[in-house]
């Protein structure tokens, strides 16, 4: 085969089918961007411009000042942090009981694990709300974060539990013959060999958390307590639809996932890998 | 082994602190139904919450405005404003009903009320309103409507904005092409045919074929065929009259050939854009879209007019296209929360209100200020309104799965019939069965109550 054909075939096997995926994928974020910098006037300007002629930064202002993006990014960040905290705590004490021990019904207890996966959020809407009203807990960040943490628990369990299968049970045989108790084990010895499985099941919370709509908004009845995702649902109104606003609190609400993803990545990667092993 | 336990108690510790330190503790606004309606001593501040049920950069800061007019004016009485997202608004006060948990006072769409009122959670404002200064100057058709709507013929919301469906054209484009803007249902035709030129990408309509597309559909029915009554007086639905047969298929005809190919898919905000982006020459809504087209078009490029009058010369107009506010049962303050609803729906305020969201007031006096005079499109919504020849049909909006029929059953069937899945006949027939089968089970619970 010459070497023209071999680049040929790169060409069109691998580069060019990587470059549409590229552009496909990033393409609403590049207009995103490109529309959170826009003035008003030149976003619905007809011809589209796809490279924006001025630059203005109104939109954020709008977005943080006016619409109140400020208080509703520290309430997502606490929100999400604090689950993120409470589920990997719990998840992992839960994966490792799976994974180490055996205890009747312990098939059945993963099946209920699994199935509180397919009930519907919206059809708990109204008991959650009874509930957390008679704790005295509505428009209180900590209602969202018992709810988040309840719902994201089974699934970020059974994740947690293929991660610790995949630790040599013969790592904590060693650690104990060396003295440490189970706790000391699990501590000291299956958490930082444990540390991309942590990421993953953090990242998958963090996401979750950081984007739900439902529960935030049905849970709080007071605008200082509200979240990022129902700021962003702010600018569709009926009749109005404010694009620049809504593009620039989509950047701002962006900005923590992708830094997360920044950090994570590789993590994420050797964690899901581990996860898939499980 | 102690070191892990104490080191994981202090974890948990600082972590529920953290939690703890951050919540709002015991709820200042949390209203228990059914409590003693006391009226406060004089020196005491009472607070009464607010919600806004299309709350928005657009909307709330005109809000907040009112708000500090109104604390400025009554220092004892404080609002605190809630605003909630259109699209989940209705979500939000269904389960707040079911949790009886309201606010004192909220944003209600007319659709809404017989809803709302069926399932006990307004309060009746007739006592208050008989005693106002203003009651004449609010329009008496809308009042008499919001009281035929539910079933106690109570006043249930007190209207503050009302909402008339137009059509919007280019009269650059018109006056270009020579093309007289449509008046009759003939004139409409020609003028889609005529203004359409898919060598340049531009269409002469835009139809509505997605989510909102039957209520835009239904008044253009009954703008077509003059038709008053909703159900006739065996309870039959005029839906699918012979006239809204005929209309249809030559309405829903338009698509592909004088419409763009994704007018199955429209919804409000890609109908719009079609219009504010150059692709479409007319498109029918109503004068709430003024905002978006005034951002996107410049003066001259835009303009309103009314739907097209039926064979007889009359304009054909929705009833309860309204917005207005409501006073909840759970409110341990009624007197406060009417002095608030008042003073939204007082001249000054609503001519304030609508003013900036470029919609109609209901006050007879806020009608009559100047700004309303000027604006083109608020002008044509008026000489509709107030023409002799308007005739108004009242849909069945008492029905409480009334909306949900529409925007569940009906949206999609126009879908149905725009991809040639469906004739127009089976599409009216299903509409009509629907609408009446909801009719009889509505009258067989209002027998019951009676």
């Amino acid at each position: 085969m010459s070497t023209f054909q071999r680049n040929m075939d790169r060409l069109f096997v691998f580069y060019l089918p990587m470059a549409i995926t590229v552009i496909f994928t990033l393409f609403p974020f590049y207009w995103t961007i490109n529309t959170a910098f826009k003035p008003e006037g030149d976003i619905v300007k007809s011809p589209l411009e796809y490279v924006p002629s001025s630059f203005t930064l109104e939109n954020f202002r709008v977005a943080w000042e006016g619409v109140g993006f400020s208080t509703y990014f520290q309430n997502s960040l606490l929100i999400a942090f604090c689950t993120v905290f409470f589920v990997l705590i719990f998840a992992t004490l839960v994966g490792y009981a799976l994974s180490r021990y055996r205890f009747k019904g312990k098939g059945a207890f993963m099946l209920l694990l699994l199935c509180t996966q397919f009930v519907p959020g919206a059809m708990l809407i109204i008991p959650l709300f009874l509930i957390f009203k008679s704790l005295g807990l509505i428009s209180n960040p900590l209602s969202l974060i018992i709810t988040y943490t309840t719902f994201q628990l089974p699934f970020n369990s059974i994740l947690m539990n293929g991660f610790i299968s995949n630790v040599p049970r013969e790592l904590e045989e060693a650690a104990m013959v060396d003295g440490c108790n189970r706790l000391q084990v699990i501590f000291k010895v299956i958490l930082p060999v444990l540390m991309p499985g942590i990421v993953a099941t953090g990242v998958f919370t963090f996401i979750h958390v950081w984007n739900e709509f439902l529960f935030a908004f049905m849970l709080t009845n007071q605008e200082e307590r509200f979240t990022l995702p129902i700021g962003l649902s702010y600018m569709m109104g009926e009749f109005n639809v404010n694009y620049g606003a809504l593009a620039a609190g989509s950047v701002i609400a962006l900005i923590p996932a992708i830094l997360m993803f920044a950090y994570a990545q590789k993590h994420l990667v050797n964690g899901l890998g581990g996860a898939v092993k499980g | 082994m102690f070191r892990d336990f104490r080191k994981i108690g202090t974890a948990v510790l600082l972590s529920s602190l953290l939690v703890t330190g951050c919540g709002s503790g015991p709820q200042e606004t949390v209203i228990k139904d059914e409590g003693p309606k006391e009226a406060p001593a004089a020196d005491q501040k009472v607070k009464i919450t607010f919600w806004d049920e299309n709350a928005g950069p657009q909307r709330t800061p005109y809000y907040e405005e009112l708000i500090k007019r109104f604390e400025a004016e009554n220092p004892n009485i404080d609002v605190e404003y809630v605003g909630l997202p259109n699209k989940s608004a209705k979500q939000k006060y269904d389960a707040a009903i079911a949790a009886e948990d309201l606010p004192d006072v909220g944003g209600v769409q007319t659709t809404w009320l017989a809803d709302f009122s069926i399932r006990g959670a307004l309060y009746p404002m007739d006592e208050f309103f008989d005693k106002w200064s203003d009651k004449d100057k609010i329009n008496p058709a809308v009042i008499q409507s919001n009281r035929d709507v539910v079933i106690d013929k109570k006043l249930y919301q007190m209207p503050n904005t009302i909402n008339l469906d137009i059509l919007w054209y280019r009269p650059d484009w018109f006056t270009e092409a020579g093309v007289k803007p449509p008046e009759t249902w003939d004139e409409f035709y020609t003028a889609v045919e005529k203004m359409t030129d898919k060598s340049k990408n531009r269409y002469g309509f835009s139809i509505r074929g997605g989510k909102g597309g039957s209520f835009q559909l239904q008044r253009m029915m009954y703008a077509y065929s003059g038709i008053t009554d909703f159900y006739d007086a065996n309870g039959k639905s005029t839906i699918n009259d012979p006239k809204h047969v005929e209309f249809v298929k030559k309405y829903l005809g338009l698509y592909k050939t004088y419409t763009p190919d994704s007018d199955i898919t429209n919804d409000y905000k890609a109908m719009v854009a079609g219009f504010d982006t150059g692709a479409v020459a007319m498109i029918q809504h109503n004068i709430g879209s003024y905002g978006e087209h005034s951002k996107a078009l410049k003066e001259g490029q835009y303009a309103a007019l009314p739907l097209p009058k039926t064979a007889d010369g009359k304009y054909v107009v929705e009833g309860y296209n309204t917005n207005g506010y409501s006073i909840f049962k759970t409110t341990k303050h009624p007197e406060e929360a009417w002095k608030f609803v008042s003073f939204l729906a007082s001249a000054p305020s609503q001519s304030y209100w609508n003013q900036n969201i470029g919609q109609l007031p209901t006050h007879e006096d806020a009608l009559k200020e100047d700004w309303v005079q000027n604006a083109q499109h608020l002008k044509v919504a008026t000489s509709v309104l107030q023409s002799p020849n308007t005739v108004y049909y009242y849909p069945g909006v008492h029905q409480p799965d009334y909306r949900s029929i529409l925007d569940q059953v009906i949206d999609p069937n126009i879908q149905a019939v725009m991809s040639g899945k469906k004739t127009v006949e089976e599409f009216l027939n299903e509409w009509a069965a629907t609408l009446e089968k909801s009719k009889q089970q509505y009258d067989a619970h209002v027998k019951t109550l009676k």
